[in-house]
């Protein structure tokens, strides 16, 4: 059911790439890049060259998760909006649809890999898509980072162009399995996966805590299409005082949350993630961790959700953290120009390697171990109000 | 025992829906012998155009009409706009290819479905559309009989859903339109030497058959309130595979597919477990297509040499 080959589309919107040898270039601005690169060191003689280059970027522009795919878009063109003006750069978004499936993030991967002028990716979204392009992206030289992608298995060291900006799922998973298991203190639950290996990959990491507590878990599944929940929601029993969803869509939170009072059933649910959406998931009393801070809740990043809302709407957790990846490698890119050098796919990739930003858009300084993953990365937890809102709580 | 019934309730409901949308293949089967897969789609359009009238109207939470009439007219202006939407498709993308080979037809079939669900995306984007039923319905209207409960849009779906199918089957039982459509559903060259304007009566099969999907998309709409340009899609497959189970081609046989499908989901989640729900469902109708590959209503259809 998950799969429909005939549907599967690809929307791979071949932005211009009008430059498609890259020049030569360094940036005669004064660049904000915190970006230590190996290049830094390079002549000043490029100085009054063009700093060109393109960037790939994955993700679910369309298909069911399309609205967090969308919002990923617009951040990443935000980022290459903002920081191109920061830098002098011209550095161009090549967009490419993947609908969350690894067989088209392969398919946009290999064009992507085969365009010269494409230097780093920003994406793909899905852990499942990381591990269907990883190969490809390391044999190319390309750097890829994702802004969603969360699964433990992605940074053991077989991808090595691999980075993420978010933490991992066994971060995440414990943390939030420790927080139900010691504040909200079920004897039952019901765990409900998306078919999706974001979510089987979080629930894998909650059901060891939820079972060494003691606590009785039944673990259902259900797909990211079904819209209807009443049959599950009847199964829910009066022991279980908590609903756990690690979905990526919102709006069937909303709806499952809806069956529940429909059915006058009184269990909590607890989401993850893509269930971060104000104005969409509105359960008073539900709680959600998401791997993205609230930026409008950030002073320091006040200017940049100003723009996105102004430009773009109301959005959620899901594009910050691609804001922050495609922010590292345009200062990955700019550093390589600054030092003189053109910028190449190996030169940015050792640029990315050696990223030390002390801050960012979400709140937290970004440097990658050796394995690609954020150092030091944190979830948030919220609760929504009876008026809908989304207000922050400690984790732990 | 209560857990059961509303396990039943909540699969007839379901079931109904599917029935509905499977009720439009049967109907395009029968006439034409073309597997619409744009059907799903048109069901897609029907929860949208609901999805506008509500906000038309002042939004789920701000209505300025009252609900019942509100209510008549989401499912008149889909019906109505739905089955133009069906009777369009069929005049400009399946009537040039009528008499072409069966493949051209089912692709174009495949190739509007496509069209429908990019143009929504265009023109709708790809955020989900909310009804919020709740706002307007209220989820503790409806019947409670001990642990039970049947809400307000389970009932008026499964009320609707029961009177559109009644409604369809005497129809075509009891009218001369039915009659017709019945005739060249038998032999359309045979219709078309009695007399039987067969252009006419496929337009109308179009017609009633998208309009029932436009009616269910503005159901789904209520029940499940959210509303993208993929929905069309799981509803669509499971509205064929009903009537295909059903007996692709009967009327009757649509309806009980659509029920069998939408009892079969709920029993196997409520009692099993959700994560093989689409395999035992599925595994069973392999059985039922096994034992019987015409369809549970379905007649062995007889080739001429």
């Amino acid at each position: 059911m998950e799969a429909y080959p005939v549907k599967g589309r690809l929307v791979l919107a071949a932005a211009a790439v009008g430059s498609l040898a890259v020049a030569g270039c360094s940036s005669s601005s004064s660049s904000s890049s915190s970006t230590s690169s190996s290049a830094s060191s390079g002549s000043a003689s490029a100085s009054t060259k063009a700093c060109v280059a393109s960037v790939g970027f994955e993700g679910p522009i369309t298909g069911p998760v399309a609205p967090l795919g969308t919002e990923q878009l617009h951040f990443a063109e935000l980022a290459v909006s903002m920081d191109n003006a920061a830098n002098n750069t011209k550095i161009t978004l090549v967009q490419g649809d993947t609908q969350l499936n690894p067989a088209m993030a392969v398919t946009v991967t290999q064009q992507f890999t085969s365009n010269a002028s494409i230097v780093a990716v920003a994406g793909p979204a899905g852990s499942q898509e990381v591990e269907a392009v990883g190969g490809l992206m390391d044999r190319a030289g390309m750097a890829f980072i994702s802004g969603s992608a969360t699964a433990v298995a992605l940074t053991t060291g077989k991808y090595p162009t691999f980075f993420r900006v978010v933490s991992k799922d066994s971060v995440q998973g414990p943390q939030d399995a420790n927080y139900i298991v010691n504040t909200l203190k079920p004897k039952a639950l019901m765990i409900v996966d998306d078919q999706e290996a974001y979510s089987t990959g979080l629930v894998s990491a909650m059901l060891p805590v939820f079972q060494a507590a003691g606590i009785k878990v039944d673990h259902e599944s259900v797909s990211q299409k079904v819209t209807d929940f009443s049959s599950l929601v009847a199964k829910v029993t009066p022991t279980e005082s908590v609903v756990v969803l690690p979905w990526q869509v919102a709006a069937n939170a909303q709806q499952f949350g809806r069956d529940l009072a429909q059915e006058h059933k009184t269990a909590v649910i607890f989401g993850t993630d893509g269930l971060f959406s104000p104005g969409t998931f509105t359960i008073s009393g539900s709680y959600v961790s998401s791997f993205g801070p609230d930026i409008t809740a950030i002073p320091a990043d006040a200017a940049i959700a100003q723009a996105a809302q102004a430009k773009y709407g109301s959005f959620g957790t899901f594009g910050p953290p691609v804001f922050a990846a495609t922010h590292v490698i345009d200062e990955a890119i700019a550093s390589v120009c600054k030092a003189g050098q053109t910028p190449s796919r190996a030169n940015v990739l050792a640029a990315i390697k050696t990223t030390n930003e002390p801050a960012s858009i979400l709140g937290q300084p970004i440097s990658f171990d050796s394995n690609g993953d954020l150092v030091n990365g944190k979830f948030f937890l919220f609760k929504i109000t009876p008026a809908g809102k989304y207000q922050l709580i400690p984790s732990s | 025992m209560s857990f059961f019934f509303q396990e039943l309730v909540n699969g007839i409901t379901t079931g109904a829906l599917y029935s509905l949308v499977a009720l439009g293949f049967s109907m395009v089967y029968g006439v034409l012998k073309l597997l619409n897969f744009a059907h799903g789609d048109l069901y897609m359009v029907g929860a949208y155009i609901g999805f506008f009238i509500i906000q038309f109207f002042g939004g789920a939470a701000d209505l300025s009409i009252a609900v019942p009439l509100l209510l008549v007219i989401m499912f008149v202006v889909a019906a109505g706009l739905v089955g133009g939407l069906g009777v369009a498709i069929e005049r400009f993308a399946y009537r040039p290819l009528r008499d072409a080979p069966r493949i051209a037809p089912l692709i174009t079939a495949i190739g509007v479905s496509f069209f429908l669900e990019s143009s929504a995306l265009l023109l709708f984007g790809a955020q989900y559309r909310v009804y919020n039923t709740s706002e307007f319905i209220s989820l503790s209207s409806g019947i409670r009989i001990g642990s039970v409960t049947i809400d307000s849009v389970q009932i008026m779906v499964l009320v609707l859903g029961l009177v559109l199918m009644t409604g369809l089957r005497i129809l075509v039982n009891r009218t001369r339109l039915g009659r017709q459509m019945r005739a060249v559903a038998a032999d359309r060259e045979a219709a078309e030497m009695l007399g039987i304007n067969v252009n006419f009566v496929i337009t109308a099969t179009f017609l009633l058959g998208s309009a029932l999907a436009g009616i269910a998309g503005v159901m789904g709409g209520l029940l499940f309130n959210t509303v993208t340009s993929t929905i069309g899609f799981i509803v669509g497959l499971k509205a064929f595979t009903a009537a295909v189970v059903g007996g692709i081609g009967s009327i009757p046989g649509a309806m009980l597919g659509g029920l069998v499908i939408g009892i079969a989901e709920s029993m196997v989640t409520g009692y099993i477990s959700s994560t093989y729900t689409n395999l035992i469902v599925f595994g069973l109708l392999i059985v039922v297509m096994l034992v019987r590959p015409s369809g549970l209503l379905g007649r062995v259809q007889l080739q001429k040499v």
